[in-house]
């Protein structure tokens, strides 16, 4: 009884629904986590030009196959809100799958980067380029696996038809994190 | 002004506009590919201005195609959008703040010596150190600096408590108890467990770690084996008999 | 049906105070998700490290007035010791104290009802925020227990000290302190987005924004303010959990890392956080003022416009704390003139009070009086804070005592006067019983006369020449003198004069919740919708279909259409 929905959360004084409210205002305050961290790290590499050697290590092949696979799980992701707005929560569970699959790989290829790097003795404490490097792409990795993670039940919820107003807010978030990974790209992999 | 919305799910898009998501994503995927392809060339032809503007100017216009049109803030109410807007500009805001202090090595009256150094030991190594042989290399070795003096790093850590000359008068140390080793006495050296072993041992660990006062701190952070080595030696150069 | 649900309702309405409920105690208390509890474990929590703040500032101060005594209930105070009570003092005051009680239990408590609501949006998001922040709490406590004892560093948690274990001698310590504040960082980032989204979208029918209580949007202005500035720490903050950890060099120049970074990092938050905790203390001062003085705010627009502007004008003043920290000399002068003029709108909100008392019909009660003492607190404050604005004379008072007689004279008035403010106020509200006004007044007159005796003595040793941060003045001659110690004995005796005093609150606390007078719906004749419900609320706050259309502003007293002079929000006509 204490967790039925209030009434308070079916309002909307502002018009915009009042989850999707609430999820631009997480990704305001994500924006000044992340922009703050590349930031720094961005005046470190300009203050630094030394860094360049260490930065030459980093792979930009696999990074650029990343960059493919988030790209197209945000496609799949924004396909899975589009049926979910025409009420195929089967549809939607389905393409939110396929997004869930898209992180999976991403995971994977990095988990596969990271120990080539780390055997080869490219560790977080090798070179304050690496510290960052590693600090970077290890904060946007576990936005990724708490993402795909929430994505996991919402998917369950949308295959049964239910809260499919969901899909969308999840939407909202994981097209976030693929705005991060579109500037950790260039950052970490191509400016050498 | 307030609705009750109860079917929070079903808002649609009711502003009528149809977004081709197909299409966005086949022009993520043009521009993902010259944001590869770009640096190439740029490197290749040695014009970084191809780099920077096919490696970030494209980061900003993918993520701007996603934000607009997968998330749909081109749509969204203004106040929202001024929002994400505050927060850009937030960021900016900090970096233009702090590169003054953190990107620059000096400025009006100061000088970051220690990251100056930091940069000329990294660029030697890194010159050192040709990218073939960084194919087959299997560690990134420390190296010690070419640039490290014993004596300013004395006078920048030590010199506060044991004085410019090592006789204990330090401005620091004078309050401390028991005082900072005078160097420059002979009693302090007529220990005989005192040899630049043991000195060295004091300078990494502390003096706790023999039996001394904690207020002498470890510094082993900060020095390689051989640069402890340089500097116990220094240390010892303030010997009367030496 | 109507009547069944409220009676229910009515029933549950009893469980505050005494022992028959339908759910079981830990469901109905420890678990809920009904904002008002969650708002009193947050006041109770924030009650709690109150009293540990206190006290470690009784231990530090008995220390500094008679050093190398042994203090009666702590015992010999050691140099690392020392540091470990002042850093801890000022991190749990701030991040334990001041936080939780202006905005998240008033915030909590307050909202929803100020805006006919019968609970936050996300229920379940503001219980699992009051978790996380418990659990910061518990960390927090643990630290000070581990071996090598807690983190000394000072709460600005300057690297490398902060970063090295073999300087700070407190390597657990150090990191359990991070993490806690981390914790609490992430508690109210996810409590300011119940904040916002309530206050935005929620609002009772007819309730236009400038028909919202000033209080209401004080505390999610400041809960903005948090979330925008806290990134760029989070990120130094995730940075400096490596460098204590796995050795990484963030902060350390040998490795390319540099310890200014942090600062700026430190203080881009550490400024706009002054302004989280000081918009929610003006909010509820105006709220009393208005009340009591039966009188609407002399500007509502003004007030509002002037936080928003002092808001952003926040953002660009922070590295006024490091004047001498080695930053760029041009840099400086851009922090002087921006410090110089944020005091402008700040000014200008106290303008307002007075504007709005002006010709009021006053009524001194207790909470009345902790209003009025808070602005002339704040005054003194405010303009001390002038003086260190200027980088040229912050070249003297830099790390001495008067920053911290001046951050005291803002705090205080912040976190202590208004907490005791809001809570004497809305204590009817909450508990349903009115307070004991006698014990009230002498716990007020007991708290405001010793606070100026301990801080006055303080500016004249700062300007004297005193640093912080230092546990023994005796090893300095030129400040060891008998006149020197007379003022820290001075101050000392006047902090035991006023820990004495709380004693009177919390027994007119405990006593007034069980046999005070009933206080009835609206016992201040306020406007605001929170005081046209029972007193507690019962949950949901008002029966399902009776809940409340707004017609008019928050602050219509002394209307000449009206017998009465005050006019509450949710009357038609």
């Amino acid at each position: 009884m204490a967790h039925a929905r209030p009434i308070a959360t079916t309002r909307s004084a502002t018009g915009i629904p009042t989850p999707r409210l609430a999820v631009w205002w997480i990704l305001a305050s994500e924006v000044v986590i992340f922009g703050g961290l590349l930031g720094v790290y961005i005046m470190h590499r300009i203050g630094h030009p030394e860094w360049a050697e260490a930065a030459s290590h980093t792979q930009t092949w696999i990074g650029a196959i990343n960059t493919f696979v988030l790209l197209t799980s945000s496609f799949t992701c924004v396909l899975a809100h589009q049926a979910a707005e025409k009420g195929n929560g089967k549809e939607a569970a389905k393409l939110l799958g396929f997004t869930i699959l898209g992180a999976l790989m991403f995971l994977m290829i990095k988990s596969y980067e990271w120990t080539t790097e780390i055997i080869a003795g490219y560790t977080i404490t090798a070179n304050t380029f690496w510290s960052f490097y590693y600090t970077a792409a290890g904060l946007h990795a576990l936005h990724v696996i708490a993402g795909a993670i929430i994505m996991g039940f919402i998917a369950v919820d949308a295959f049964r038809g239910r809260e499919l107003h969901r899909v969308e807010i999840i939407g909202i978030y994981w097209h976030f994190v693929d705005v991060v990974w579109i500037f950790l790209f260039p950052l970490l992999y191509i400016a050498k | 002004m307030s609705e009750n919305n109860e079917h929070n799910g079903e808002h649609g898009h009711d502003d009528g506009h149809h977004v081709n998501y197909f299409k966005i994503y086949l022009l993520l995927l043009v521009l993902f590919i010259i944001s590869v392809v770009g640096p190439e060339v740029g490197e290749f032809t040695g014009l970084r201005w191809i780099t920077l503007i096919t490696a970030f100017g494209i980061a900003v216009v993918k993520a701007r195609l996603v934000v607009n049109n997968f998330m749909h803030l081109a749509w969204e109410k203004r106040i929202m959008k001024w929002m994400l807007a505050s927060s850009v500009v937030l960021v900016f805001l900090m970096v233009a703040g702090i590169s003054p202090d953190v990107m620059n090595h000096e400025g009006n009256n100061w000088e970051n010596v220690a990251a100056k150094a930091e940069v000329e030991r990294g660029l030697a190594y890194a010159a050192g150190y040709s990218s073939d042989e960084a194919e087959d290399e299997g560690e990134a070795e420390v190296v010690v600096a070419a640039g490290f003096s014993a004596a300013t790093s004395y006078g920048q850590i030590c010199a506060t408590c044991h004085g410019a000359a090592g006789a204990g008068d330090g401005i620091a140390g004078a309050a401390l108890d028991p005082p900072p080793a005078n160097f420059t006495d002979p009693a302090f050296w007529a220990d005989p467990a005192r040899d630049r072993d043991r000195v060295i041992t004091v300078i990494r660990d502390g003096a706790a770690a023999v039996g001394g006062s904690a207020l002498m701190a470890p510094w082993g952070a900060l020095y390689t084996e051989e640069q402890l080595e340089q500097v116990a030696d220094y240390v010892m150069s303030f010997r009367p008999d030496a | 049906m109507a009547d069944t649900v409220a009676d229910v309702h009515q029933h549950e309405a009893h469980g505050h105070g005494d022992h028959h409920h339908d759910q079981s105690w830990v469901s109905k208390y420890l678990l809920s998700t009904d904002h008002k509890i969650i708002g009193m474990q947050y006041m109770f929590t924030g009650m709690f490290m109150a009293v540990i703040g206190g006290y470690m500032a009784y231990v530090f101060r008995m220390q500094l007035a008679f050093p190398g005594i042994s203090v009666p209930g702590f015992g010999q105070v050691s140099p690392g010791e020392y540091n470990a009570l002042i850093t801890n003092h000022g991190s749990i005051m701030i991040f334990w104290v001041a936080m939780p009680v202006l905005i998240a239990a008033f915030g909590n408590f307050l909202i929803p009802l100020m805006i006919g609501a019968d609970d936050m949006v996300f229920p379940r998001i503001n219980r699992l925020s009051f978790q996380v922040f418990f659990l910061s709490s518990v960390v927090l406590l643990i630290s000070l227990f581990v071996e090598g004892g807690g983190f000394g560093g000072a709460w600005t948690s300057y690297p490398p000290l902060s970063a090295s274990g073999d300087y700070n001698q407190t390597e657990l310590g150090a990191t359990l302190w991070l993490s806690a504040v981390a914790l609490e960082f992430v508690a109210f980032l996810l409590g300011g987005i119940n904040f916002i989204t309530t206050l935005m979208n929620s609002r009772a029918p007819g309730m236009k924004a400038y028909d919202i209580p000033l209080v209401c949007w004080m505390i999610v202005i400041a809960s903005i303010l948090f979330m925008l500035s806290v990134g760029p720490l989070i990120a130094g903050a995730v940075m400096l959990l490596f460098d204590q950890t796995l050795n990484t060099g963030f902060y350390d120049p040998a490795r390319g890392g540099d310890p200014i970074l942090w600062q700026h990092l430190f203080w881009f938050f550490g400024h706009p956080e002054v302004y989280v905790v000081l918009l929610p203390a003006i909010g509820i001062t105006v709220d009393v003022m208005a009340t009591f003085a039966r009188k609407k705010i002399f500007g509502y627009k003004m007030v509002l416009y002037t936080a928003v502007a002092t808001g952003v004008l926040s953002f660009f003043v922070w590295a006024h704390h490091q004047f001498i920290a080695g930053i760029d000399p041009r840099m400086a002068n851009v922090f002087t003139i921006t410090t110089l003029l944020i005091s402008v709108p700040i000014a200008e909100m106290l303008f307002v009070m007075i504007a709005t008392l002006y010709g009021g019909s006053i009524r001194l009660t207790t909470p009345m009086l902790w209003a009025l003492a808070f602005m002339a607190e704040f005054l003194i404050g405010g303009v001390t804070g002038i003086f260190l604005g200027a980088s040229g004379a912050d070249i003297y008072f830099h790390d001495t005592y008067f920053v911290l007689a001046h951050f005291h004279y803002t705090f205080f008035p912040i976190a202590i006067i208004g907490s005791f403010c809001a809570f004497t106020y809305w204590f009817p509200k909450m508990f349903g019983k009115m307070m004991n006004d006698t014990l009230g007044k002498i716990h007020f007159w007991g708290t405001i006369i010793p606070f100026n005796f301990i801080f006055i003595p303080l500016f004249v040793l700062g300007m004297g020449g005193q640093h912080r941060r230092i546990y023994n003045f005796q090893h300095f001659p030129e400040i060891a003198g008998p006149e020197y110690f007379q003022l820290r004995q001075l101050a000392t005796i006047a902090l035991l004069v006023m820990l004495a005093f709380q004693l009177v609150f919390f027994y007119n606390v405990i006593m007034s919740w069980m046999r005070g007078e009933k206080a009835g719906k609206n016992p201040w004749k306020a406007n605001t919708l929170e005081w046209t419900t029972e007193s507690p609320p019962p949950h949901g706050n008002w029966p399902v279909d009776e809940l409340p259309t707004v017609y008019r502003g928050p602050y219509e007293y002394g209307h000449p259409d009206r017998e009465e002079d005050y006019w509450p929000q949710n009357l038609p006509g």
